[in-house]
This record gives structure tokens, sequence and C-alpha cells, in this order.
């Protein structure tokens, strides 16, 4: 009797798992998706693209739906110009951040917010490749035909109390991240989309200045 | 010095009048600022709020729910949320959810005051005091604590500002212009005793 609750316990298990993200399996060889993802990643200097911003209030059954211009540079240079519906620009170089919304601007020192530069640095690890390593969570990989879904599960205080968990979508073509979803405590969620990525090409440094 | 000591009792006495009690009583239908009363189904703004020197920028959705009740939803531009709170028509309030910065006491109770102000879901009390100066009418609601004023014009045509005020000044002001639909497409909120503003600007999805 107890061997069987056992295994149906570890059946329940394992559906769970993959009902959570549905059409995704765990990576059968997790080594071997690091490996080509780390190299990958190294190659990848720029990266420009459209996004789309889609917040979810789940209890509001509401959504707001945002859109623009996405910039990346090596090393830790992100550019997001925000168009549509309101304008709102924000620039992370290093450890500084821009923001500029209508006339007014601000420039902010993620060194002085915690918060800021841990979520800062989910941005610039989703897309230079070094979110495996990020010890602010614990991570599992799994995969569909197209795609690898990167979860983050938070265990650092600051972002458990926010996050239940940030999931980034890795197309296997590029190894570019295609979206990243962040998955509030309270149900809610974020996800940014990114489309008509261009890997490589020429972005002057002059982007990034403020 | 004795004239400065004199001047300075005047000073000291004119600060001490009340900024209403030179106000006349006077007829009037408080059934008249119902048209100002926004009649939110859902809206976003875009919000700029100062506190002390620092600014944050964002985000504010108003939604009525199926209830009857409001919510309303402060994030930043990037989706990290601020706030949640919920307003019921019999005056309650819920916290659904505040960040660690944000969650102190007078800092929601000011919050608070300031959207019940905006949503004005007391003008429906009897309990009305009408009265007037040279060109305003001053519609006054009492409070547990303190009033919310809210002045038309004389004709009543059209909503000048809000109060929230103690007896004998006002410590908040605010503004609802350009109605659409019955929505306010900026407001903006003024605290007099600090540093604190917000100012809301519709934005049409």
């Amino acid at each position: 009797m107890r061997r069987l609750i056992i295994i149906l316990t570890l059946c329940v298990t394992c559906n769970s798992l993959h009902a959570q993200y549905p059409g995704y399996a765990p990576v059968a060889d997790l080594a071997k998706f690091k490996t080509e993802f780390s190299a990958a990643t190294k190659k990848t200097l720029t990266i420009k693209s459209d996004f789309v911003q889609e917040k979810t209030l789940s209890m509001l059954s509401e959504k707001i739906v945002s859109k623009g211009k996405f910039w990346f540079k090596k090393d830790n240079m992100v550019r997001m110009e925000y168009k549509q519906p309101f304008q709102y620009l924000m620039i992370i170089n290093k450890d500084k951040v821009f923001v500029k919304d209508g006339q007014n601007e601000n420039k902010v020192s993620a060194r002085s917010n915690k918060l800021f530069q841990q979520v800062n640095k989910i941005m610039i690890d989703c897309m230079q490749g070094s979110t495996l390593s990020n010890t602010d969570f614990k991570t599992r990989i799994f995969e569909n035909k197209n795609s690898y879904l990167v979860e983050l599960v938070p265990v650092v205080k600051g972002l458990k109390e926010l996050f239940k968990n940030i999931n980034v979508v890795v197309d296997k073509k590029d190894y570019a991240a295609g979206s990243i979803e962040m998955w509030e405590i309270s149900g809610d969620n974020t996800i940014i989309r990114f489309t008509n990525k261009e890997l490589n090409t020429t972005i002057q440094d002059a982007l990034f200045t403020f | 010095m004795r004239y400065l000591l004199f001047s300075s009792c005047v000073v000291l006495l004119i600060s001490c009048t009340s900024a209403y009690k030179l106000l006349q009583a006077t007829e009037g239908d408080a059934g008249s600022l119902q048209k100002f009363k926004p009649a939110f189904s859902v809206a976003l703004y875009k919000a700029e709020v100062e506190v002390m020197d620092n600014r944050l920028s964002g985000l504010l959705l108003v939604k009525k729910m199926p209830d009857s009740s409001m919510r309303l939803v402060f994030s930043n531009e990037i989706g990290f949320k601020f706030f949640d709170f919920e307003f019921s028509n019999n005056g309650k309030f819920k916290v659904y959810s505040i960040i660690k910065q944000m969650n102190k006491k007078p800092v929601i109770k000011t919050l608070r005051k300031d959207f019940e102000l905006i949503m004005m879901n007391g003008i429906g009390n009897k309990n009305v005091q009408i009265r007037k100066d040279d060109g305003l009418l001053y519609f006054s609601f009492k409070q547990s604590k303190g009033y919310y004023h809210y002045i038309t014009s004389i004709s009543g045509e059209e909503l000048i500002r809000a109060e929230r005020a103690s007896k004998r000044k006002s410590v908040m002001e605010a503004v609802m212009k350009n109605y659409t639909n019955g929505i306010p497409d900026s407001i903006g909120i003024t605290h007099k005793n600090f540093n604190f503003t917000i100012g809301l600007k519709r934005i049409i999805r």
C-alpha cells in the first residue's frame, strides 16, 4: 500500500511538472544545454528588436499592453524605448540607470537601490546569457521543439517577496531571449516579447549614454 | 518694538482664522455635484508623483469591478507594482498589496483619503453644508476627521477644485479637468503641509 502511495505521488509530481509548462519537458542533457547556451551567448554582442510588454492584472481581468524598441550591447548596456501608448525611456549602462518620462529626466544609481540592482541584473543576464550563473535564483530548464524555457525561482530576500518565478524563453535557433515572463506572488504577471530581432548589428555606444 | 509686537499678533490672528469662516450659508442642490463624479469603468492614467523632492512616474489603472467597488493599481512603466487598493461603495477600504517602502500607516491613510475625495463617493450624503463666497459655491461634507469640500462656480456648472481640510484650513487640493464620457482627462493633487503632488494624465489605449 505504501509503495502504491509513493508511486502515485511520483506520478502526480511528474505530471504536474509537465503540466506546469504545457508542451515543455525537462531538458534531457543539461550539461550540453549549458555549454551550447554559453558558447552561443558569448558570440552575441548586440541585439536590436521590437518589444511588446503585456502586464496582466489577474484579479482585475485587465491587461496593460505597451510597445517599443529594444537595444542591448555587451557589456551591461540596455536601452528600452516605450512608444505606445505612452512615451518612456529607460537606459541601463553598467550600474547606472537613466529614465526619461515626458519632459522629466532622472538618473538612478542602481547601486543605491538593491532591488533595482537585482531587477537590472535579471534583464542584463537574460540578454548576455549569464542567467544560469545568477545565484539569486534556483534554475530549472525545459524545452520543446523550438525553444528552451529557463525557469528562475528567486532564493534571495527582496526578490522572493515579489516574484514567484521569472521565466526566460530562449529561441533554439539563436539562443537569444524570445520573451521574459515575470510571475508575481499575487498571480499578476508581466510578459515582454521580443520580435524582429537582429543580432550583432552595429549599435553605437551613444544610444546608451545620458 | 511695540509696533512689531502688534503686527506679529495680527499675523498670528490672521493665520489662526478659518479659511472657511467668511463663507455665507446659501441654498443649493448637492445633486448638481453628481455630474462631476468620475464615471470610471476602466481608465489608465500616466502618473507623476513627487514626494519630498523624489520623483516617481508610473501608470495608474482605475477599474470599476462587477460588485461596484473601485480598484486602483499603481505600477511603474516596466510593470513593477507599487500598490493595489480597493474602495467599496460603503466606504470600506482594502489594501491588496503595497511595496514595503510605502507600507506605512500615514502613507496609506493619505492616499486613501486623497482618492476618496477624487472618487466623490460621499456626495450622496444628505448631511451637506452649502455656502458661498463672492464667486464660488462650497459643498462641505463632514468626515470622521475634517471635511471634504467640493467647490464649484456659482452657477454650479464648473468644478473649480476639491479640498480635504481641517476645520480651519485646506490640507490638500485636487482638480479634475476635461471630462470625456464622464471621466476626467487630467487629475492633480497637491498637498499643502508637505511637498507631495500627484499628477494624472489619461492614456487613450
